[in-house]
């Protein structure tokens, strides 16, 4: 019995390393100097940090291509990512509280915030492109802040309905019955009880514009506000591809995901389903 | 009425999302119903023309982008199957017996499910490289090694195989966690009244952990479909549609007919209309999903 224990975790082990070893290549690629790039081996023969210290100066090539230096490309993305968690963690929470306390809506809201989770964006990108030409915000950070609520909203507002459903309303019937608003109640005594589930509806958001690349690739071509996911695209041309900096570019802009990943691995499922599944 | 009064105070907290989404849902798909019926190319037109049915007509002739719809149901065809028997059979690996360190392997199948599309297509691009780590496992094996983006095995269209890999690698470890955690849910009871009546621990998996585990399976699909619908991030950095054409999706064509003016037909009516059809497919498989969800249940008991 206990043999067998062993055998089994030493496989799922085994396996779970081979299944990941394409991202382990991509970490070892990022310390390798220019020449053992493309070598067959995992573990660089003569290690360096010039992949990633050459992100934060920006690197020349020759023909193979150039890129510039990642700081910009990140204050966009961590600006852009964290500014829409926040707005549609709170616009998410208030649209979920309406709809799943009072029914605002009925069924066909609801409905059709779902159904947007399912639309593909490029549909619609089209019009988007020549509305935030029109407002004046095209290429700008306010234009993809403008936007990438069409993504995040509907996951938040539904992630927020199912955190509300598990919100006991006594409380909150006892303070309406002492007087207090709707809305009083809301942000009083229910939002405090529900931080948790706000704070990860906020990550979640913030998860999927960090990853978000179409968006950006349409909205936002220049470094003004231009993303980390479509920088990423720099490194590639067609006289060749900068492995080197690519893969310290990739796991910069992998691992603030990884540790939240990590951190918030028990609602990871639920959010990714929308709060379908528990 | 009191009631109302609190409907209607209530009624102002769904305001900004509504308007937001009005803003970025409504106002598209008023302006791709317009577009259908003008012609317009920066590089050719100053400004947009009216030009009645003809891109139906164009649609009519255009054997690329029926071909792109398959491409983009070939690749669901391709990959949700894929998925579900490997993640399934990845779960029942790692929830079999007491394994050590089940957390941990929960928590790093995290990984690839969440780092950037983008990232995963371009660090596949480097493992399928032409002499890339992919070749050299294969010739260390003594197998030729093979253009992986271009015509491995001779055959270009084996590049949406390719293309699949990326997204199978991606998302198998959903429906591991997903599986995980509900053969994890099922009460240690059952296990033990199975194993009571001498079921074997597979029969007792098939015949009464799936039955209970169904329901999840069935959603993670469901929203499985819908995004291998949408892939585009790693067409993009993978293979950019190519060879020819081979892997560029409906997506993607949409994406080269509007943005990029690169496709058979470029022409931003013509891509509106395209844009219509793929909202009409992916609105009805999400009327279905939302049938099968039950969504008053979901939402108020």
């Amino acid at each position: 019995m206990q043999k067998m224990t062993v055998v089994l975790t030493l496989i799922s082990w085994i396996i779970l390393v081979v299944y990941l070893m394409p991202f382990i290549w991509l970490i070892g690629t990022s310390f390798k100097p220019i020449g053992e790039w493309g070598a067959p081996y995992l573990v660089p023969q003569n290690p360096t940090l010039r992949n990633y210290v050459e992100l934060t100066t920006g690197g020349i090539y020759g023909v193979r291509g150039h890129f510039p230096a990642i700081t910009s490309y990140l204050i966009n993305s961590i600006i852009t990512a964290s500014v829409v968690a926040m707005l549609t963690a709170l616009f998410g929470s208030m649209t979920a509280y309406a709809i799943q306390r009072y029914r605002v809506g009925g069924t066909t809201f609801a409905t059709w915030i779902l159904s947007l989770r399912m639309i593909p964006t490029v549909a619609i990108l089209l019009p988007l492109v020549i509305l935030t030409r029109f407002l004046g915000i095209y290429n700008t950070l306010t234009g993809l802040i403008f936007v990438y609520p069409v993504i995040a909203l509907p996951i938040s507002t539904w992630f927020m309905i199912g955190s509300f459903k598990s919100i006991p309303r006594e409380a909150e019937e006892a303070a309406l019955l002492d007087g207090c608003s709707e809305l009083e109640a809301f942000y009083r005594i229910v939002l405090p009880q529900s931080t948790t589930g706000v704070a990860t509806a906020a990550t979640f958001a913030f998860l999927f514009c960090w990853s978000e690349f179409l968006i950006p690739l349409l909205l936002a071509p220049s470094e003004s506000a231009m993303p980390l996911t479509v920088f990423a695209a720099y490194f590639s041309n067609q006289y060749g591809i900068l492995w080197g900096p690519l893969s310290a570019a990739a796991i910069v802009i992998a691992i603030p995901v990884i540790v939240i990943a990590i951190v918030i691995h028990k609602y990871i499922v639920r959010g990714l389903t929308l709060g379908f599944i528990r | 009425m009191v009631s109302e009064m609190k409907i209607k105070a209530v009624t102002w907290l769904v305001i900004p999302a509504l308007v937001i989404l009005l803003a970025l849902v409504l106002y598209p798909t008023v302006y791709l119903w317009g577009m259908i019926f003008y012609s317009y190319h920066p590089a050719r037109d100053p400004y947009p023309f009216f030009v009645g049915l003809k891109n139906f007509g164009i649609l009519a002739g255009d054997s690329e982008a029926s071909y792109t719809i398959l491409a983009m149901l070939a690749l669901v065809g391709i990959t949700i199957p894929t998925q579900l028997v490997l993640g399934s059979l990845l779960a029942i690996l790692f929830t079999a017996r007491n394994t050590c360190g089940k957390l941990g392997l929960k928590v790093l199948l995290l990984i690839p499910m969440m780092i950037p599309a983008v990232i995963i297509g371009l660090n596949w691009k480097m493992i399928f490289f032409s002499k890339g780590p992919l070749n050299g496992l294969l010739s260390s094996l003594g197998i030729p090694p093979q253009p992986w983006l271009s015509e491995p095995f001779g055959n270009p269209y084996v590049v949406l195989f390719s293309l699949a890999v990326l997204d199978i690698w991606q998302w198998t470890p959903f429906i591991t966690i997903a599986v995980m955690s509900g053969i994890e849910s099922a009460p240690k009871e059952v296990y033990e009244a199975a194993s009571l009546d001498g079921a074997s621990e597979i029969r007792t998996l098939w015949h009464i952990v799936l039955p209970m585990i169904k329901g999840i399976i069935v959603i993670v699909l469901l929203l499985r479909i819908i995004d291998s619908m949408k892939i585009f991030d790693i067409i993009y950095t993978l293979t950019y549609g190519g060879p020819g054409i081979i892997t560029t999706t409906f997506p993607f064509q949409i994406y080269k007919t509007g943005f990029t003016l690169t496709s058979a037909h470029p022409d931003i009516g013509y891509a509106s209309l395209l844009a219509l059809i793929l909202l009409a497919i992916s609105s009805c498989i999400a009327m279905i999903i939302m049938r099968l969800f039950h969504i008053e249940k979901l939402i108020w008991e």
